[in-house]
């Protein structure tokens, strides 16, 4: 299983990466997603623009009004070890610990598990329920777009063929309980679902509630039904139930080999139910 | 005196395989080797109207092309197991038609495996799309489309294999359990693919292979007749073999590379990559089976009858294997005495079948042991004493069961008992009782088996009505070198299984010697390795022929040294012993004859020798299992030879939210008669029940209604990791078989075959208050929560 | 098709050679170096075999492309051995009859040795959460387990 040929430009800087870029090539930042299917030649790009080279795009940076500044390039295993995301967003290194395998975890990128855009990928949901940003470089300068507008579809983002993502930002959540569930059929499978979910409390009440579920549809979705449950509602254990009885209403899973859409539906109502327990439990404490 | 045979001695081999120093097929490179590619069918049934490889031919840095009517040209039909009314004419790539989606159409030999890529998107091929046939039972109809409409029909094999007065005993029973039975196409899929390459002597018109194919013996015949050459201008040689479990063979790869060598006057080498593997190499049968037991009250087993369906895909090569293998283990451990087996040996557009870990044995033990469970709930008896009420009894051995197989030693009910025991199997019922008080489903599983070990192959004359092979047997040879040194060479290949360590236990044991002083040849060399028809590795046969074939040619060699030596020291031979290197009179201290000395009398100083006798210490010898013997005038066949028996107990624990099942434990206790080298067979009964475990909960080979294989990669055909089995538990009796030169027995296929159903009875044990019947593989999360919600 | 030239390290020799650009790092060690210990199941980042360490970290080199490999310190099976006899992780898996057929080895060991510079005393959990990501057709995992954790006794702290 060979891929078909390409040229290969390793960038230096991030111009020099910008400027290889077309609409015949591909990033090839960990390469966890895209060596697989260029092996498949289930994709046959002309170039593949490196940018494991490119520096300043792997940091964590807290930043001073609370929330996170994650370079695009960070490799998983760096952001699970992280003390400042281990702070500030805990709930993405409890996503991240999901992802695949310690040797894919070595190499795969955050940025690249955005760009990528599987629809059962934890990062990209465990990120909306932060209400994330990224920040996306053009040859014309920076752009920052809300993660929730640049999710378009499965496998499909609002990333040009020209641009590269090069930072995550997240906002403050300081105080916000957290819960991350899912089901696969192996441990560091990709979920036949699961839930993302964040929860603030102002006083006693629950405010800015994000439930977010992947695998349930083309891309990681919030379950607006059930974070309209939650929001202003006290902080209580049944919170976790009544927005489980409302999660599979923004769903739309898919049938495939492994689940059927109906199996999912459930998982969404039994995993909202236990990531919103968790996190009610967390934010009151 | 057994020294070494029987001692838990940590492997040879491990020294090199562990420095990242064996040598496996792709690790062999042949001087101005290319390498081949295949270009595959996308539709799983279709008319090849067109195939243009022009271009293909033009692609720098390709050497050779070849097209089905290339190699129909310059071979001849790989020759189908089963004969056929009318001739099914089968070549190694498709001719005019295809058959299964990754049908090889035709292949290309490159300076590399990628430039043979590039170039099979050259190769232009027009196809006119036929309905597909994925169901076995559909295609058994009479209205389904046709694979071969000169057949007439999708049927290889049909017969009613009748033992016993099956009418009678059914009308005596107090009542018949009616299920019916599914299992699902997995495969072992050996983490080294399949592979081979192929060198061709123009001057000698002579070709030599090297490849990972297990079953040697069956290959070079099919490459002899294939190529039009004799067997004596073949080499075929086996490397280290990365797992095999039955997967590994494919001659028609061989031929493959065997005609783009003569094309490109270069050696051509093809390894399958993992998508080939698992869409295109070999699945053990899917199939549907229909069990009735006719019993009487009191739990006792009267007759069986069975109506087995065996999905081939598209099989030429080695039909009905899943279902006249059955035949060995259909009673299981029980004393049923009448049993009718309907078999179906069915052809479907899909990815040929072929002999996987227990072959077709797991799917009888499965039905068998889930309709005994089912049975024991019928009747309001715990399903360990329905099973001691029915079990063969140690002293009634040896037992032939109703179609032949005989029995040859075990206590079925003290390796059952010995595993309740390990198990704690009322403590575990007690705990499961707590456990359904505060909501937890837990659920307990037992299964137990026989394990056949050796294939008569006369078993074939109830399909064909003619014996063409026979029989199970294997050669080796044992060897002491000019310079003292010894050698050994079995004509079964190691696949993993230790071989170099054991023969090496065994020889050593014979000459006096320490394991480490026996050179075992790593694998099989057509050329200086004895082999027969037969010798390869399948059917757990090691202990039934293997062992014997190395006993015998050591023995001989043994008896050479001591003739040797009684003649240079004027004494009788029976004085004589052989220990640490040498031969001696026995109790009288002395240097004795090295053997280095007695090889330089035989091989150097010849006059020394005694009168009459041969210069040279080798000796071949090959062995024949005993209990072999032809098809019956009833049609009863020992199509297994020797029975090994285990019990299995599995603790599992549903998440009743999901539906996701856990296995907390997995207890195993089994029989395997005497154990070699018990390292080596804990290391096989652990491996064989995680094979099994897999099949119960993660794998299967799912295809659309058009024939299109939906779990093609390891992301969506998923294999059990560290993460997904627990620990296994194993305890073991011994009951040694009468019928094998050391009284071991198989243990390679071992839990793969009760595996499984113990797996089944714990799930449905688990969901007791659910009235849930498990009747088929794989248990998917997704099916246990439909249970739940039901 | 671009040729690239790389330098890089492997086992602690310097290496340096002229590769296409879709050459994967496993074809480099493989057949460019002869480095056979490395093997390859998948090619699509599941089975493990191919597992190496990069810069001290495992990866799967069926998923690395050679030429990304520059500056790089790549340790291989073969770079895991020691010159004569075998390592405390290798004797581990030797007395615990932690293979069979082999062909996974090399890659556990990568991941084994990833393990224990990180974790002295992991437990069985673990131990099979470090393997999870490498596949074993033949031993069921048990003895692999039992070695790994015999190997962790006996290193030093």
């Amino acid at each position: 299983m060979k891929p078909a040929p390409f040229d290969y430009v390793r960038a230096r800087t991030l111009d020099e990466a910008l400027a290889a870029l077309d609409g015949d090539s591909k990033i090839l930042a960990g390469g966890q997603s895209l060596v697989p299917m260029l092996n498949m030649r289930l994709l046959r790009p002309a170039r593949l623009v490196d940018i494991n080279a490119v520096a300043g795009l792997d940091g964590v940076r807290g930043r001073p009004e609370g929330g996170l500044e994650i370079g695009a390039l960070i490799r998983h295993t760096d952001l699970l070890v992280n003390p400042v995301v281990a702070e500030r967003a805990p709930l993405l290194a409890a996503a991240t610990a999901h992802v695949g395998h310690r040797a894919i975890r070595n190499r795969g990128t955050l940025g690249g598990s955005i760009a990528h855009a599987d629809p059962a990928a934890e990062l990209p949901a465990a990120l909306l329920a932060l209400d994330a940003s990224v920040v996306v470089a053009g040859r014309s300068g920076q752009r920052r777009v809300a993660l929730d507008d640049f999710l378009v579809g499965a496998l499909t983002t609002a990333l040009a063929a020209d641009e590269v993502l090069v930072r995550i930002e997240t906002p403050d959540a300081r105080g916000a309980g957290w819960g991350f569930a899912e089901v696969a059929r192996r441990p560091g499978d990709f979920a036949i679902a699961g839930v993302a979910a964040l929860l603030r409390g102002e006083g006693r009440r629950c405010d800015q509630a994000r439930v977010v579920a992947f695998g349930a549809h083309e891309r990681p979705v919030r379950l607006r039904a059930a974070e309209r449950a939650l929001d202003g509602h006290d902080l209580s254990t049944a919170l976790a139930a009544s927005a489980a009885a409302q999660a599979a209403a923004d769903c739309r899973p898919p049938d495939d080999v492994h689940a059927t859409a109906a199996y999912r539906s459930h998982l969404v109502r039994v995993l909202t139910e236990q990531a919103v327990r968790d996190a009610v439990a967390l934010v009151t404490r | 005196m057994t020294r070494w045979v029987g001692r838990p001695l940590p492997r040879k081999e491990d020294g090199r395989l562990l420095a990242g120093r064996g040598r496996y097929l792709d690790d062999v490179t042949r001087p101005g080797q290319l390498h081949a590619a295949m270009l595959r069918s996308p539709h799983a049934h279709a008319r090849i109207v067109g195939l243009d490889a022009g271009e293909a031919a033009t692609v720098p840095g390709v050497h050779a092309v070849l097209t089905g009517a290339d190699a129909m040209a310059a071979s001849r039909p790989i020759r189908p197991l089963i004969p056929t009314p009318v001739p099914l004419d089968d070549w190694c790539l498709a001719v005019d038609r295809v058959r299964y989606a990754g049908e090889p159409v035709a292949a290309v030999a490159a300076i590399d495996r990628a430039t043979a890529e590039d170039a099979l998107e050259r190769i232009r091929v027009t196809y006119e799309p036929l309905p597909a046939v994925v169901d076995p039972e559909a295609a058994l109809r009479s209205d389904s489309p046709l694979l071969y409409p000169a057949l007439g029909t999708n049927v290889l094999w049909h017969d009613v294999l009748t033992y016993g007065d099956v009418t009678g005993a059914f009308a005596r029973a107090d009542g018949v359990l009616h299920e019916r039975f599914e299992i699902q196409r997995y495969a072992s899929t050996p983490l080294e693919t399949f592979g081979a390459i192929a060198e061709h002597d123009a001057g000698l018109d002579a070709y030599t292979f090297w490849t990972n194919d297990q079953r040697p013996g069956l290959t070079l015949a099919i490459l002899a007749e294939s190529l039009a050459v004799p067997q004596s201008r073949l080499r075929l040689i086996t490397p280290d073999i990365g797992g095999a479990f039955g997967n590994k063979r494919r001659p028609a790869y061989l031929l493959v590379c065997a005609l783009l060598a003569r094309r490109a006057g270069r050696p051509v080498k093809y390894v399958e990559d993992r998508l080939e593997n698992l869409g295109a190499l070999m699945h053990a049968c899917n199939g549907v089976m229909d069990v009735e037991l006719a019993y009487r009250g009191d739990g006792t087993v009267l007759a069986l009858r069975v109506r087995d369906v065996a999905d081939e895909g598209r099989n030429l090569i080695s039909p009905t294997q899943h279902n006249l293998i059955k035949l060995g283990n259909i009673v299981n451990g029980y004393r049923i005495g009448a049993v009718s087996y309907e078999a179906y040996s069915v052809l479907t557009t899909k990815c040929p079948s072929g002999a996987n870990r227990g072959i077709g044995k797991p799917f009888m033990c499965f039905a068998v042991e889930r309709a005994m469970t089912l049975l024991a709930r019928r009747l309001g008896l715990d399903p360990a004493e329905l099973r001691l009420r029915n079990y063969v009894r140690r002293d009634e051995m040896p037992y032939t069961t109703p179609p032949g197989a005989q029995y040859d030693s075990g206590d079925y009910a003290a390796t059952l008992r010995r595993a309740l025991e390990r198990f704690d199997y009322d403590g575990e019922r007690r705990r499961q009782a707590d456990g359904r008080a505060s909501g937890r489903l837990l659920g307990i599983g037992i299964a137990t088996s026989v394990e056949p070990a050796g294939t008569n192959l006369a078993s074939y004359e109830l399909i064909t009505g003619r014996r063409a092979a026979s029989g199970s047997a294997e050669a080796a040879m044992v060897r002491v070198e000019p310079d003292g040194g010894v050698r050994a060479a079995v004509g079964d290949p190691a696949c993993g299984q230790g071989y170099e360590t054991v023969v090496a236990q065994i020889v050593a044991d014979e000459l006096g010697l320490t394991p480490g002083d026996v050179h075992v040849e790593r694998g099989f060399d057509s050329a200086t390795t004895p082999w027969l028809y037969l010798s390869g590795n399948y059917s757990n046969k090691f202990s039934v022929t293997d062992v014997g074939a190395v006993l015998g040619a050591a023995r001989a060699v043994r008896d050479k040294l001591v003739r040797i030596a009684a003649h240079r020291l004027e004494v009788a031979a029976d004085d004589l012993e052989l220990a640490d290197g040498a031969v001696r009179v026995r109790g009288v201290p002395g240097p004795g004859f090295t053997l280095r000395e007695l090889a330089r009398t035989a091989y150097a100083d010849v006059l020394g020798l005694p009168p009459g006798e041969a210069p040279g210490l080798e000796a071949r010898h090959a062995h024949q299992n005993p209990l072999a013997r032809p098809v019956g005038a009833d049609r009863t066949v020992r199509s297994q030879l020797v029975f090994s028996n285990a019990a299995h107990c599995c603790l599992v624990e549903i998440d009743r939210r999901t539906g996701v099942v856990r296995i907390l434990r997995h207890v195993v206790v089994h029989d395997c008669g005497r154990e070699l080298n018990p390292l080596i067979v804990e290391g096989m009964v652990h491996g064989s029940t995680v094979h099994g475990l897999g099949a119960a909960l993660l794998e299967e080979f799912r295809y659309d209604a058009s024939g299109q294989l939906l779990t093609a990669t390891f992301m969506d055909y998923l294999k059990p990791t560290a993460l997904d089995v627990p620990d296994i538990e194993v305890d073991r009796l011994e009951h040694p078989s009468p019928f094998t030169p050391l009284g071991a027995k198989g243990v390679g296929e071992g839990g793969a075959i009760p595996a499984p159903a113990a797996v089944a009875s714990a799930v449905e044990d688990a969901l007791a208050a659910f009235d849930v019947t498990v009747r088929s593989l794989p248990i998917t999360p997704e099916r246990v929560w439909r249970w739940l919600s039901a | 098709m671009s040729d690239c030239s790389i330098r890089l390290r492997v086992n602690g020799r310097a290496v340096e050679r002229t590769v296409p650009a879709r050459r994967s790092l496993a074809d480099l060690l493989r057949e460019d170096l002869g480095l056979t210990g490395t093997h390859v199941g998948c090619e699509h980042g599941v089975c493990g075999a191919c597992t190496v360490l990069v810069d001290g970290r495992t990866a799967r080199s069926c998923l690395l492309l050679a030429v990304q490999l520059e500056g790089a310190e790549v340790t291989t099976v073969e770079g895991l051995t020691p010159p004569a006899g075998l390592s405390a992780l290798q004797e581990a898996f030797r007395e615990c009859h932690a293979l069979q057929c082999g062909f996974c080895t090399p890659g556990m060991l990568a991941a084994a040795h990833e393990l224990l510079a990180e974790n002295a005393t992991p437990t069985r959990d673990e131990i099979r959460a470090a393997i999870a990501g490498n596949l074993c057709m033949c031993t069921g995992y048990v003895n692999i387990v039992r070695a790994i954790e015999l190997a962790a006794h006996r290193l030093p702290r």
